[in-house]
């Protein structure tokens, strides 16, 4: 399992200001944060606009969350509205005003990475505006992909081929394949995991632009993008998955009575999945990462504490750790550490197995923490308490 | 005995003289694998642990023959080392460190490809063949004749750890690495596992997300006439925060526990339900 934070997310407003510099056209438009600032996008623009929500879920607009105004007071109209309605969970708080556009045609671009064959994949398709997934499994044959060779980059003939597979042809195709293969620059510089262009629209007046557009990048590559790195945090809704990011653990928030922390995340989703067999319900997915100092349980520990101290459908803490290279006894100190500051108000069993084991056992238990050798007996332990 | 290597397999450590790399090279050595050289640009000339270390691999490769490669460099200098090591004509490569980015992963596995060099990770525990050599850190290992293979860390250490308490030895336990893009993959290790004729049964830990599960059961279907037994992390996680339509349409709404789960049932795969259950399962396989 990976946390929200292992992909970056842009907002599609962030997402076209990137296209935009790599010369790929986007309708005229501004953001707004309250109706004042839509009235000015309104006049700005002065012709039929849409209304579309800022959030970071698809399925936008089937859930109201793209409105159309053709005056300035319906567009404050709609706006009102939208910023009043959360859509898809998400509360809205900027809305990107743009011009409407002509529609003749949609086309769907996209570049990802193909995990299966470990290379890079452009899509594009004869049909855009709807869920690609959806032309994948109904049409499959409106779909074209092109796996480019990353060490050497894409050729502009091989883009050009594959936009002629989609049904292009005159200045259309030239234009197409120019943005197709701007597209596949974008992810390259920016380490994106994902970006697409879905509608890629042409207008009644022949010109082709990027409707709407969806970007992720990815987290493990931010160290390449500081000016990405830093908006990274406030991607995070939950309070306590934010922290997570800050902390650089990897938090989930769940809801369930018992909270559960481990060291890597095939082994914590084991035990979530063993707590759940035996008749618990997770609460949360905390993940230490690889490396465990002291410092690092630590910042985990106290993190754990805190869901198990703001949410009271939480009635035990679960915690189990392997050790496959610095000895267990080691980092008992930060488990000690933490617990002089906090003291937990509900039951801790643990599971503490590897190098030190025994040892660190031992310490922990004297230290009031019940330790068990093995993840089988901690799970029949904490379920014990909860009944 | 085992696969990909063994006790006679010659090792250099990229990344010898950083905490975990140091730390590492001691235990390795310890298990009795063979250590020929360690590289850290601008430590050249000094040794460690009585090894001695080189400026590049091209340099240990004129004094020191060596198979393998295995890398604890830090996360943005990962891409330059492995191409470094690709291109002195490594044969087998783990990269141990985690967070390397994604794009540097995939031009990894473009040149490895290219080169012919096969390799596991990033974000590996190691492959260790019990008894000859370790590579890494998986050390809940005895010997045997089950052979294991993980997407995981830990979860691999307990899974093995549970073999090895229920008297089930391995030929040679692995993790792929958990990452999206990641060299060797399922489907390559049980071809191996089903060409070693000590190992007797196959055990996968796999986990959500990707689609090498679903694709390794196609190949056990055609190919894998040993026993295999599966265990499936993630069953109860919530849908991962969908990233994208472009994503998906690759996988065609594969990659959940219920689908990897289904899949390696239907190709014969018998799969538990907790960890604990494994041992049991592969016992009834070799009965």
């Amino acid at each position: 399992m990976r946390a929200g934070g292992a992909r970056m997310r842009l907002y599609e407003y962030e997402a076209k200001a990137i296209l935009k510099k790599f010369g790929i056209a986007v309708p005229q438009g501004r953001l707004a944060h309250n109706t004042r600032e839509v009235r000015e996008a309104f006049v700005e623009i002065n012709r039929p606009v849409a209304l579309k929500a800022q959030i970071l879920a698809g399925g936008r607009g089937k859930a109201g969350g793209i409105r159309f105004a053709r005056d300035v007071d319906e567009a404050e109209k709609e706006a009102t509205q939208l910023f009043g309605t959360p859509i898809r969970g998400f509360k809205v708080d900027k809305i990107l005003v743009e011009e409407r556009l002509n529609i003749a045609r949609e086309l769907y671009l996209g570049v990802t990475i193909d995990r299966e064959k470990g290379s890079p994949i452009m899509i594009a398709s004869s049909e855009g505006g709807i869920e690609i997934e959806e032309v994948a499994a109904k049409s499959p044959e409106k779909i074209a992909t092109l796996h480019p060779n990353i060490l050497r980059g894409v050729r502009e003939y091989e883009v050009r081929k594959l936009i002629k597979r989609i049904g292009l042809g005159g200045d259309a195709l030239s234009e197409a394949t120019r943005i197709a293969w701007r597209l596949y620059q974008i992810f390259r510089a920016y380490d994106a995991e994902l970006v697409e262009i879905n509608p890629l629209v042409v207008t009644a007046e022949g010109k082709i632009v990027a409707a709407d557009a969806r970007m992720s990048v990815d987290d493990h590559a931010l160290f390449r993008h500081p000016e990405l790195e830093a908006l990274r945090l406030e991607r995070f809704e939950d309070p306590l998955e934010r922290e997570g990011q800050v902390r650089g653990v990897n938090f989930v928030n769940l809801k369930g009575n018992i909270a559960i922390m481990g060291n890597g995340a095939g082994l914590v989703m084991a035990l979530l999945d063993a707590v759940k067999i035996a008749g618990g319900q997770p609460a949360c997915f905390l993940d230490t990462g690889g490396g465990l100092s002291v410092d690092r349980v630590e910042r985990s520990l106290d993190l754990l504490l805190m869901k198990a101290d703001s949410d009271p459908d939480v009635k035990a803490i679960f915690f189990a750790f392997w050790f496959m290279i610095s000895p267990a006894e080691e980092v008992t100190k930060g488990f000690l550490n933490v617990l002089a500051k906090r003291k937990p108000k509900i039951p801790m069993v643990g599971v503490i197995q590897g190098v030190g084991a025994e040892r660190a056992v031992e310490i922990l238990n004297n230290a009031g923490i019940k330790c068990y050798p093995t993840i089988r007996e901690g799970i029949n332990a904490v379920l014990e308490l909860i009944r | 005995m085992g696969i990909l290597v063994s006790k006679d397999t010659r090792v250099i450590v990229q990344g010898i003289t950083g905490r975990l790399g140091a730390l590492q090279t001691k235990m390795m050595l310890e298990y009795g694998t063979k250590i020929v050289a360690g590289v850290t640009p601008g430590k050249g000339g000094g040794t460690i642990f009585g090894i001695p270390i080189y400026d590049s691999v091209e340099e240990a490769l004129s004094e020191h023959e060596a198979e393998a490669s295995i890398l604890y460099v830090p996360a943005p200098f990962v891409k330059e080392a492995a191409f470094e090591a690709i291109e002195a004509g490594i044969k087998f490569m783990v990269i141990i460190t985690d967070w390397v980015p994604v794009h540097d992963a995939l031009e990894i596995k473009a040149l490895a490809n290219e080169k012919g060099t096969l390799y596991i990770g990033p974000n590996t525990p190691g492959i260790t063949i019990p008894g000859e050599i370790k590579l890494g850190m998986i050390h809940t290992v005895t010997p045997g004749n089950i052979g294991v293979v993980s997407r995981s860390g830990t979860l691999t250490a307990e899974v093995t750890n549970l073999l090895t308490s229920a008297g089930l030895g391995q030929s040679a336990v692995l993790g792929l690495g958990g990452d999206p893009v990641v060299g060797l993959r399922l489907k390559d290790v049980l071809k191996l596992f089903e060409e070693d004729e000590h190992t007797k049964a196959i055990v996968i830990i796999g986990e959500i997300g990707g689609t090498m599960e679903e694709e390794a059961a196609e190949y056990i279907e055609k190919y894998v006439s040993k026993p295999v037994v599966a265990f499936i992390a993630g069953k109860s996680a919530p849908p991962e925060k969908k990233m994208g339509h472009a994503g998906a349409i690759i996988t065609g709404g594969r990659g959940t526990a219920e689908s990897k789960i289904n899949a390696l049932k239907e190709a014969g795969v018998k799969v538990a339900e907790t960890p604990w259950e494994v041992p049991t399962l592969v016992k009834e396989c070799l009965k």
